[in-house]
């Protein structure tokens, strides 16, 4: 099962303290700070005592333990095959790995026993040579701190290079696409890896890990009516964002959303596919976004 | 029983982490209606694995707890921590660490006779209280640990000696599993596996990222054993209006995973209802897996087939043809972006230019209610519709006049 102590924090706290211990160096306070680094909160309160009171016949009250080897554990059978089935991905040529040892293990799944059944069908090209080369080299640049000249194509079609400091990738699993989130260029902060046409690390250069301040988020307010089901579509599709939800009446709630001014339009769109259940209330400028775009509608005069 | 902070069974914390982050707005009181005992436990419980991500509101009806996190921001999927909770025993604990240690090379090859001596000689004899392991306890965690791939048992003569299988280096695969355990399916597996390699590296963030499917991990990681075997499946499904906790028999034939609704379904044959079928994973709270079914390949090749009219995961309609699904929306200059956004969102359907304004969309679906939010999304530019379920279609105009008289557009308001 999946659920299992081997896998547990406990487990893996108790290993890196025995870890400690094998090398006869483990002192109290190291204990203790290497249980706030890798287990919960209260953690302390059951590991500490459960050891030093040989309650797990790990290590006695000097912290000294019977273990000779500093602890380790084999992959489990369910792993190699979770690292079988992503052996199998698409993506997975965007990284450099060796499969040797999951020869004749069985994949914990493939490709054809799931579908991601509404995610857009214009991905990055995982397939491609160049993409994959730009990915390695804009992933190598972020590991070592390099700066990289990036010449691509803006959304508009123009061609543009620039100097910049790669610090991460993100992914949008509904896009299916990488953008590069970047520093160090007054012209942009984001990319989008499929645009790249070519990149180069500017060697001399090592830039300290530089990754910008979040903004400010935006926020909306919205009230909602639980009809049709409403309530858990809205919260489950907006469970993603960072969001403050109260109870109004017996039947209806109010909600605060809050989201990055970059994707006010997709936002906009996506409140409106709730129909009329939700109303948004605050602040009057996106409430004027949804207006408008009724207004517009109301204009086809559809019949 | 006195409070701990790891647990034995999922299922209960499963729920409250679902409506602590993805509702937010009950109170105390609302979950004791539910179990007067356990909120206190399971809040704590909660607090303890996301501490920083909890938040706490002050309602007139009492104390709201809530887990605030922006899914964008969190590299590391924040509720996979509530899967590496599960309890143990004094013995389980010991046993794990003296057995590895014994057993610290695949070239060690040992007997349970062998082994339990070496407990009590080189390692328990150390302590005051030496705990006593007998060889029935031993040969029950070996064999646990065998089942689990984690070693390897052969006879030996008459007797079984055991080793520990190799151990691998993932060192290379730190990127690799940074991305999958995030944008994977059971991703938790490849967070067991960043634990053990100290990455602690933020390479990758994820947008649009459903960290609520964390909870379903289990379910799924069972569902898929039976998917990969062609195994029947005995299902627990309950729905959150009506309480009730169903159990079919199900033969599992894909998953699908929307990223755009947060939710997961697991598509399968009813034995009981004699079709194909979508079950919501975090409707599923137990999976037991059974005998191997002969119609796996045909099924699953009925399947693909319904894919090609399916909008969502409604696949089966008895006795009832198809409905066609069609509607216009204007483009205006320099709008091609319209265009290009119906195609690539298009799924089963086709987009086509009828004039340099406008562009048609055509579907023919089992189920048009689900296509309903999606073409919501056109609202500014939609020009005409034509549903052959006029039902839906006239609701969807409703919902515009509706929708109008909402936001006092029109001046009907």
């Amino acid at each position: 099962m999946l659920f299992n102590e081997i896998y547990g924090c406990y487990y893996n706290t108790v290993a890196k303290i025995l870890a400690s211990a094998v090398k006869r160096n483990l002192t109290a306070d190291e204990m203790k700070q290497i249980i706030c680094d890798n287990a919960f909160s209260e953690s302390f309160l059951t590991i500490i005592p459960a050891l030093v009171n040989e309650q797990w016949q790990l290590l006695n009250p000097e912290l000294h333990t019977p273990l000779k080897h500093e602890p380790t554990m084999p992959l489990t059978m369910l792993q190699k095959r979770w690292l079988k089935a992503i052996s199998l991905d698409p993506h997975i040529k965007l990284f450099t790995v060796s499969f040797d040892f999951l020869d004749g293990i069985e994949p914990l799944f493939t490709t054809g026993d799931y579908v991601v059944f509404d995610k857009y069908n214009d991905g990055d090209p995982y397939e491609d040579e160049s993409y994959i080369q730009n990915f390695h080299l804009i992933l190598d640049a972020i590991h070592t701190k390099k700066k990289v000249q990036i010449q691509y194509e803006s959304q508009k079609g123009n061609h543009r290079t620039i100097l910049c400091a790669p610090y991460q990738l993100e992914y949008s699993e509904k896009d299916d696409k990488f953008r590069l989130l970047i520093s160090g260029c007054r012209y942009a902060y984001t990319i989008n890896v499929g645009r790249i046409k070519a990149c180069e690390i500017i060697d001399e250069s090592t830039v300290e890990c530089f990754i910008p301040k979040q903004k400010n988020p935006e926020f909306f307010i919205m009230e909602l009516v639980d009809q049709r089901n409403a309530l858990e579509r809205v919260m489950l599709h907006l469970a993603h964002f960072k969001k403050e939800a109260e109870r109004i009446s017996e039947n209806s709630y109010r909600v605060k959303i809050y989201y990055d001014h970059d994707d006010e339009t997709e936002l906009v769109i996506r409140i409106l596919s709730f129909g009329p259940f939700i109303k948004v209330t605050e602040p009057e400028s996106f409430v004027n976004l949804i207006k408008e775009r009724l207004k517009m509608q109301k204009s086809c005069q559809l019949k | 029983m006195a409070y701990t902070e790891l647990i034995k069974n999922f299922e209960r914390i499963r729920d409250y982490m679902r409506d602590f982050y993805v509702y937010g707005f009950k109170s105390r009181n609302e979950y004791e209606k539910k179990s007067a005992r356990s909120y206190d436990n399971e809040r704590r419980r909660i607090e303890s694995y996301l501490g920083d991500y909890m938040a706490f509101r002050q309602t007139q009806n009492g104390k709201n707890a809530f887990l605030s996190i922006d899914s964008r921001n969190a590299v590391h999927n924040p509720l996979y921590k509530a899967l590496k909770s599960k309890g143990f025993t004094d013995g389980d604990i010991t046993l794990h660490f003296i057995l590895f240690d014994i057993l610290n090379s695949p070239d060690t090859a040992l007997t349970l006779n062998e082994i339990t001596h070496m407990i009590d000689a080189e390692y328990l004899y150390c302590f005051k209280n030496p705990m006593i392991f007998d060889e029935s306890t031993v040969r029950k965690k070996l064999k646990e640990y065998v089942e689990l791939g984690l070693l390897s048992s052969n006879k030996q003569g008459k007797q079984m000696v055991y080793s520990r299988n190799s151990s691998t280096d993932l060192a290379s695969w730190n990127d690799a599993l940074e991305f999958f355990s995030e944008a994977g399916l059971d991703g938790v597996i490849g967070s067991f596996l960043l634990d053990k390699t100290d990455s602690g590296h933020e390479h990758f963030s994820f947008k649009h990222h459903y960290i609520t499917y964390a909870l379903e991990s289990e379910i799924l990681c069972e569902l898929l054993k039976a998917i990969s075997e062609k195994r029947i499946v005995t299902i627990k499904n309950y729905t959150r209006k009506s309480d009730n906790v169903k159990i079919w028999d199900v033969l599992p034939l894909k998953i699908f995973v929307s990223v755009q609704n947060g939710r997961r379904y697991l598509l399968g044959y009813s034995f009981s209802l004699h079709e194909i079928k979508s079950y919501r994973l975090d409707f599923i709270t137990d999976v037991k897996i059974g005998d191997i079914s002969p119609r796996f390949g045909e099924l699953r090749e009925k399947l693909s087939e319904m894919q090609e009219h399916m909008w969502g995961v409604y696949c089966n309609k008895r006795y009832v043809s198809l409905e066609h699904v069609e509607f216009t929306v204007h483009v205006g200059d320099n709008e091609e972006h319209i265009y290009h956004r119906l195609d690539r969102e298009k799924r089963c359907g086709t987009v086509e230019w009828i004039d340099k304004h406008t562009c048609r969309f055509m579907a023919d679906v089992y189920d048009t209610s689900e296509m309903i939010p999606w073409i919501r999304t056109f609202i500014c530019r939609i020009t005409t519709m034509d549903f052959s379920n006029r039902t839906i279609e006239n609701q969807f105009k409703n919902d515009i006049e509706d929708m109008y008289i909402l936001y006092g557009v029109g001046g009907e308001e």
